[in-house]
């Protein structure tokens, strides 16, 4: 039977029940089940909304042998408005059974066909699978940085792993917590790393995004040749009232300068964090010239719910340096952006503009693990 | 294997691709038969067949290429197009 690529209707729920039952079978993680919904939970499409998310099959017969995700959004690419889909969650039987090999590049190409703009991000690293498989396509690929900021060094010595990779790591990391030393010399580095002087802004708690954040948005949008929507519309999709997220408008004096969502989570026994409060700049906006403001107050957002660690991805170089000079150290980041040749084009060069795009955790499948 | 100029250059090329002896691969090679043969080298093999032979297969061709034969019987069709 060949397999071709179907919308996900209600009538192929049992089959994806069974596609997830197979992978379970063949050892593929729980992160990696289909939604067993044919209505996202998370951006399902309503008439009049401009995000959205679409599931797709690769249907066999009446069995289910592969499942992708295309999140539509509208992006501002240079001043003008455009359709760029994200690829996420492909899941091919293909893992499991090599009679299936196939269909990781068929749904990649149906996709491709559908939407020749496409993009990717997060994937956990250039060495993954589907990273593998988009530089085979000569997709353009580049690591999005991470910057973090450490407000509680003895924790984060004893609870940070990668800091903590072997014995005589953990050995040093737990001297340096229980001392003191670890203390002196995070706050010190950081200090001396943060070259800017305070910038005296202030943050205000909100509830909703409005027609302030579309004044924003119009004046800040054309600083970047590549950036998702911001306007309100969409930002009140993204972090809506009553969820976790920590919504803040930013001034200065009377001048409202920009935003920021941030999140405030107790990790457990979390990979790369042990059991640190994370405190993360999810998203934010301002023009480049403000972005150490916006910074500098999540960071005392952050700071007075007494987190252990405040991180942030951000794609873009000037965004990047207002980082560092507010004392963040960039560490190592497995947060890829991977753009199909289709939208490379529409970009232009990416070793120039891969520094000039705006991305961050809040882009693509949002801030989730955090 | 009985030869063809299809079937001497497709074996050449899944065998770079799989990094087997070309003469280990028969019309019936396929993902199932061949270890190397997983989702990652099928695209690299789809890539290399494209290249050489200047070509770009559609998804549902994609999905017919279950094996050698098929690779050839899908090339064959394809080249008088060109």
């Amino acid at each position: 039977m060949a397999i071709s690529i179907a919308p996900y209707t209600a009538d192929w729920i049992p089959a994806v029940k069974a596609f997830n039952q197979r992978m379970a079978a063949g050892g593929v993680g729980a992160e990696f089940r289909f939604p067993e919904s044919n209505i996202p939970h998370w951006l399902p499409e309503f008439d009049g909304r401009t995000i959205y998310q679409r599931y797709y099959l690769a249907v066999d017969g009446e069995q289910v042998r592969g499942a992708f995700i295309l999140k539509y959004q509208e992006f501002r690419l240079g001043q003008d408005p455009a359709k760029i889909v994200y690829y996420h969650l492909p899941l091919s039987e293909g893992i499991v059974n090599k009679s299936y090999s196939s269909v990781g590049v068929l749904m990649l190409r149906s996709a491709l066909k559908m939407e020749p703009s496409l993009y990717c991000l997060g994937m956990g690293g250039f060495d993954r699978p589907l990273p593998t498989m988009l530089k085979a396509l000569r997709w353009s690929m580049c690591a999005v940085p991470f910057y973090f900021h450490v407000e509680h060094p003895s924790r984060f010595l004893q609870e940070v792993q990668p800091v903590r990779g072997t014995p005589l790591r953990r050995l040093l990391a737990d001297a340096g917590a229980f001392s003191g030393l670890g203390w002196l010399a995070i706050h010190a580095l950081q200090t001396i790393r943060s070259t800017r002087p305070l910038l005296e802004a202030t943050a205000e708690p909100i509830v909703n995004f409005d027609d302030w954040a579309d004044a924003l948005w119009a004046r800040c949008a054309q600083h970047y040749p590549l950036i998702a929507s911001r306007e309100s519309r969409v930002l009140n999709v993204l972090y809506p009232a009553g969820k976790s997220f920590l919504c803040y408008k930013v001034s200065r004096g009377n001048d409202l300068i920009g935003w920021f969502v941030a999140l405030d989570t107790q990790m457990k026994d979390n990979k790369y964090f042990g059991n640190l409060r994370i405190g993360t700049i999810a998203d934010c906006l301002a023009i480049p010239e403000n972005a150490g403001a916006v910074i500098e107050a999540a960071q005392a957002v952050l700071t007075n719910r007494r987190v252990d660690l405040v991180v942030a991805n951000h794609s873009h170089k000037g965004w990047g340096s207002a980082f560092k000079a507010a004392g963040f150290f960039e560490g190592p980041s497995n947060f890829i952006f991977a753009a199909s040749t289709g939208l490379s084009d529409r970009l232009g060069p990416f070793p120039e503009v891969q520094h000039q795009i705006y991305l961050m955790r809040g882009d693509g499948d949002g801030p989730v693990n955090l | 294997m009985t030869s063809s100029p299809i079937l001497d250059r497709v074996s050449a090329i899944a065998a770079d691709v799989l990094q087997v002896p070309a003469s280990s691969l028969s019309l019936q090679s396929s993902p199932e038969t061949v270890e190397s043969w997983d989702s990652v080298r099928h695209l690299d093999l789809v890539l290399a067949l494209e290249q050489a032979f200047h070509l770009q297969f559609e998804p549902e061709e994609i999905d017919q290429m279950k094996n050698v034969e098929c690779i050839v019987d899908i090339l064959s069709a394809k080249a008088p197009k060109r």
